[in-house]
């Protein structure tokens, strides 16, 4: 049964268990039903215990609800309230959000003066590039000018301002 | 006196005999409209229709009128390049024997608008991609399929980029969390802290 629970939380975490579950296929004597049973379950389980967030929960209130379902055994609730509270929790990479749009993994840029081109001798004309590569893997070369970068900064502060109002707002103190 | 700026070739030379025959009336009007255009990249400054009227208007031939249109935005540009004075580009002009009243009227068109026109020239960017506009929208993620009870703050940037061949401005869209925004502001500081070490 432990095994069970390090394959499902390798599998939360977006490991490939192909090899595992064969594994333990192979070890037990449980039919290929039961088996498909017994993960999905537990996957399920825990899935939805790793969704609130810790404050929620209750050691011993966790505990109490699953031993209303029959016949769970008393070292699968440890296991369970280990994973769920311990030191064995997934890593929040495979609960991490992934229903978002793009992030901006790389941003590299430069400065330039363009001091003369072919329709100005003296042109003396600072400029911007910018490459934004973003976390879908698309990358995005594109110049700025001056006043359009003056924009793009002041917006950005725009936003971390009201960013900050709205977390120290009471909304958000609301305890739930 | 400076190297003329405007070389004494056979079309120049066919182009200024042209100008001088031409009606002194409408011409200011023609200049200041092809100065308007000139930053234009590859277009051109009259429609069909406005070239069969300029062609009534000073008697010109199909190719003479164009002729003595590229060669008076050739000036101009000419003028753009080296940044010149009015009065400067009046003297080349009056070097290349064209008659004083037009000359005239091209230093004060120049005098007019030059300026803009070279500030619009130092605009143009050689670079395919340009940023054209700046949207976003802060949102406060309250859950998600993974995730229950967040209440995180996200920032969604939209930048509206500009492609030359293409009409159409392609949005790119990328999503903030504060800090990663925080970061993000972090370097666009550095880059201003650049430019003002320029000036």
């Amino acid at each position: 049964i432990g095994f069970l629970f390090t394959v499902t939380v390798n599998a939360l975490e977006g490991k490939d268990c192909k090899e595992s579950v064969k594994l333990i296929a192979e070890s037990t004597n449980l039919s290929e039903e039961q088996l498909a049973f017994l993960i999905s379950g537990m996957y399920t389980l825990l899935r939805e215990a790793l969704r609130l967030p810790l404050s929620t929960f209750k050691q011993e209130v966790s505990s109490g609800s699953t031993q209303g379902l029959d016949q769970i055994p008393e070292d699968f609730i440890a296991d369970f309230s280990s994973i769920v509270f311990g030191n064995r929790r997934p890593v929040s990479e495979g609960t991490a959000q992934r229903s978002r749009l793009p992030s901006v993994q790389d941003f590299k840029w430069r400065v330039d003066v363009a001091i003369s081109t072919s329709s100005l001798a003296r042109a003396l004309q600072p400029s911007i590039l910018m490459l934004l590569k973003l976390s879908d893997g698309t990358a995005h070369r594109f110049e700025v000018p001056v006043a359009k970068f003056q924009e793009l900064r002041y917006n950005v502060a725009l936003i971390l301002k009201e960013m900050n109002d709205l977390e120290k707002r009471s909304i958000l103190k609301i305890q739930d | 006196m400076a190297a003329p700026i405007v070389p004494e070739t056979e079309s120049i030379r066919k182009a200024v005999s042209l100008l001088n025959a031409v009606a002194a009336g409408r011409f200011p009007r023609l200049l200041s409209r092809l100065l308007q255009k000139l930053h234009l990249k590859a277009e051109s400054s009259f429609s069909e229709e406005e070239e069969e009227k300029l062609q009534v208007a000073f008697s010109l031939e199909k190719q003479d009128l164009h002729l003595v249109l590229e060669t008076i935005s050739f000036i101009l540009e000419q003028a753009v390049y080296h940044n010149l004075k009015p009065a400067a580009l009046q003297q080349q002009l009056q070097s290349i024997h064209l008659d004083q009243d037009k000359a005239e009227a091209f230093a004060s068109a120049w005098a007019a608008a030059g300026q803009d026109t070279i500030e619009k020239f130092r605009q143009r960017v050689l670079t395919p991609q340009k940023l054209e506009t700046i949207g976003w929208q802060l949102n406060l993620q309250m859950a998600e399929s993974m995730q229950a009870k967040l209440k995180s703050p996200r920032a969604v940037l939209e930048l509206g980029v500009s492609n030359e061949d293409s009409k159409n401005l392609k949005k790119v869209f990328a999503e903030f969390s504060h800090q990663e925004l925080f970061e993000f502001y972090n370097k666009l500081e550095t880059i201003q802290a650049q430019l003002d070490s320029l000036t």
